[in-house]
């Protein structure tokens, strides 16, 4: 897991205003006009049928990120991100914060259609740990994005999207969050096989992008709902009771209640007691 | 001791010339104890191994005591207030609690260690037995009892005495009433006081003097009032809301009142664009849009039904597993649960903030007596 506090190499961001947008959607045209005719034997099964209307000004970055993407991702969500029947959803205005998700933290490409997808290590060539693995992020992100918009991955990574008030995060953890994952984030079960993955793993991206893009059945977490600040708090929480943090009194034993806690009293402290009853009665 | 005369016992005389010894091996007979063997444990005063034996009991009540002013130090002295993971001081904060109750539970299990290895290493190795008497108590013993009890009660005179026994019973009984009450008192309440207006039928959301109950957000801080607009929840979202009026503005008892009572909180859901509903008779109108919402609390045992499932629409209690349907008026699709979750009808003001058209328009929560299905 990262903990370096470091700032993503800046990437470019495209403006909000609606003169902005026009002015940037014309010139990116132009330039994938003029890039599509170099290129254009490679991807001439797809460039034509995206939406380039959209795009954004890093037309290389959307490139690369297409040419991942075919190598990925095709089979299921389909060659315009339009989803394919019984295999994939739509990747339409999921945003990069969700390709960031689910391909960082190997849920994406599935192993198999089942309840959910599972974690597991993702695929090398999108490896977070990487510099390559991040750059590959990027372009797919980047060409996720330029094809319908959604939410964005934030800026800082690693601790740096640690807020300073866990007392908070805590707080909005329990409302929020809790219901599903537990209140120490070891998660829980929801019907018909799926469930809320424990949060001891995730990095503070992977949960920050979670709550953005609300992967299979989490809700979504919009910056108007919980502000990117309640966000960092609410990480900070996280990282502070996950990963033998929150273990004050010694095991935390599971962290699931009063259940493991009750055997283990059973057994062990039983078993002592016997043992030391036993003692006290033996001749010498 | 049935009677005075049974053999073996002594004299006045006999007793004074009894030494310490004579006199403990005696209490022992009267009691029909016999010691079989007694041995010392050191037959030999002061040797080495009887020293070693003294020494290795001393130690642990030395540790104990050790262990104690450790405790009395840590607890005083060892940095308690919380520390962030990763902060300076965190690993020093995290073994307050191991290190005060380690000292606390050595001490007193020492202790008890220390007594016990006195008890088998210098205690002599001793066999007695004693007899067991059966049955009940002789003749002469159960007569007498029964004649003095009676000769107590008539020579004081209580039997004549009415006004004295009535009047003691009447303010023993009283007082015992008293306590009864005192007793059972709190246990009743009557929920339904007030009628139509008891608190079994409303909820905080309810208007009172026609003002507006909008739906507020919990950021964690108390007064940081956020109501809720519509833009403010993606599709796909799940938020939980509770009742705001203006008046309880800088009000701290009355905004945290609306925060935590147990059948104000709702949960605002925004479906996806173009999912297909449907309304429950008479209610078509109280969702916004793709805005629906529900109250928290389930109709099965009213536990906190907030697990929502944003891809198949499901709301799901962790109690006892109802599954709830967003999508259809949350009525109950799985789990013992029987009633839809209660819809409170909202809608958007002038201002574009969500609120309440009015309060639910049936009691939440568990099923009660009184409440018609």
């Amino acid at each position: 897991m990262t903990t370096e506090s470091t700032t993503r190499p800046p990437r470019r961001r495209w403006g909000h205003g609606k003169l902005k947008r026009r002015f940037a959607a014309a010139t990116a045209l132009g330039a994938a006009l003029v890039l599509t005719g170099g290129i254009a034997y490679a991807f001439s099964e797809t460039t034509g049928t995206v939406n380039e209307a959209q795009a954004q000004p890093d037309t290389a970055l959307v490139a690369k990120g297409e040419q991942l993407y075919n190598a990925a991702c095709i089979t299921c969500h389909g060659s315009n991100l339009q989803g394919v029947q019984d295999r994939g959803p739509s990747l339409i205005g999921v945003g990069d914060a969700a390709v960031y998700f689910q391909v960082s933290s190997g849920r994406m490409p599935l192993a198999r259609q089942e309840a959910q997808a599972m974690r597991k290590p993702p695929l090398p060539q999108f490896d977070p740990e990487t510099e390559e693995g991040r750059a590959n992020l990027d372009a797919l992100g980047a060409f996720i994005q330029a094809n319908g918009g959604g939410p964005e991955t934030p800026m800082q990574t690693g601790a740096a999207l640690r807020g300073d008030d866990p007392a908070r995060g805590g707080q909005l953890f329990r409302l929020n969050c809790a219901s599903c994952h537990n209140f120490t984030g070891v998660g829980g079960a929801l019907s018909s096989g799926k469930y809320a993955p424990a949060l001891a793993e995730p990095t503070e991206e992977q949960i920050y992008t979670a709550m953005l893009s609300g992967p299979q059945n989490m809700p979504k977490f919009g910056d108007r709902q919980l502000t990117p600040d309640e966000k960092q708090d609410i990480i900070a929480y996280i990282k502070s009771v996950t990963n033998g943090n929150n273990q004050v009194g010694g095991n935390e034993l599971g962290g699931l209640g009063p259940t493991t806690e009750g055997v283990v009293i059973f057994i062990v402290g039983l078993t002592s007691i016997i043992g030391f009853a036993m003692w006290l009665g033996a001749k010498n | 001791m049935s009677a005075t005369d049974t053999p073996g016992r002594p004299t006045q005389e006999e007793l004074d010339a009894m030494t310490p010894e004579e006199l403990a091996r005696l209490a022992g007979t009267l009691d029909d104890v016999e010691v079989v063997h007694n041995a010392p444990r050191w037959p030999v005063k002061g040797t080495r191994a009887e020293k070693r034996a003294e020494r290795s009991v001393a130690t642990w009540f030395i540790l104990s005591a050790l262990a104690a002013l450790g405790f009395i130090v840590a607890f005083i002295a060892w940095p308690h207030e919380y520390v962030a993971p990763g902060e300076p001081g965190y690993t020093l904060f995290s073994y307050y609690t191991p290190v005060v109750g380690f000292l606390f539970g050595f001490s007193v299990l020492a202790l008890g260690i220390g007594v016990i290895a006195y008890v088998r290493k210098f205690f002599p190795e001793e066999v007695s037995v004693q007899q067991r008497h059966d049955g009940r108590s002789d003749e002469v013993d159960r007569k007498t009892i029964l004649a003095q009890l009676a000769s107590a009660g008539k020579s004081t005179d209580i039997a004549r005495r009415k006004l004295i026994t009535r009047s003691a019973g009447a303010a023993a009984g009283i007082f015992g009433i008293g306590l009864g009450i005192a007793a059972l008192g709190p246990l009743v309440r009557n929920p339904w006081k007030g009628g139509d207006d008891a608190a079994l039928w409303h909820t905080p959301w309810r208007p009172e003097n026609g003002e507006t109950v909008y739906l507020r957000r919990d950021t964690g801080i108390l007064e940081e009032i956020s109501r809720v607009r519509p833009e403010d929840m993606e599709p796909g979202s799940m938020e939980t809301v509770f009742p705001f009026r203006e008046s309880d503005r800088g009000n701290e008892e009355a905004l945290l009142h609306a925060l935590r009572a147990s059948d104000a909180p709702v949960m605002l859901i925004r479906l996806r664009p173009d999912t297909p509903t449907v309304k429950r008779q008479g209610q078509e109108d109280f969702h916004y849009g793709d805005f629906y919402a529900f109250s928290k609390v389930c109709s099965h045992l009213g536990c906190p039904t907030s697990l929502y499932q944003a891809q198949d629409n499901r709301i799901l209690c962790p109690c006892h597993q109802s599954q709830f349907l967003a999508t259809e008026f949350a009525r109950p699709v799985f789990g013992p649960a029987t009633r839809a979750l209660p819809q409170l009808p909202i809608t958007v003001d002038s201002e574009g903030y969500f609120v309440a058209r009015s309060d639910f328009i049936e009691a939440v929560g568990p099923a009660f007596w009184e409440r018609r299905p």
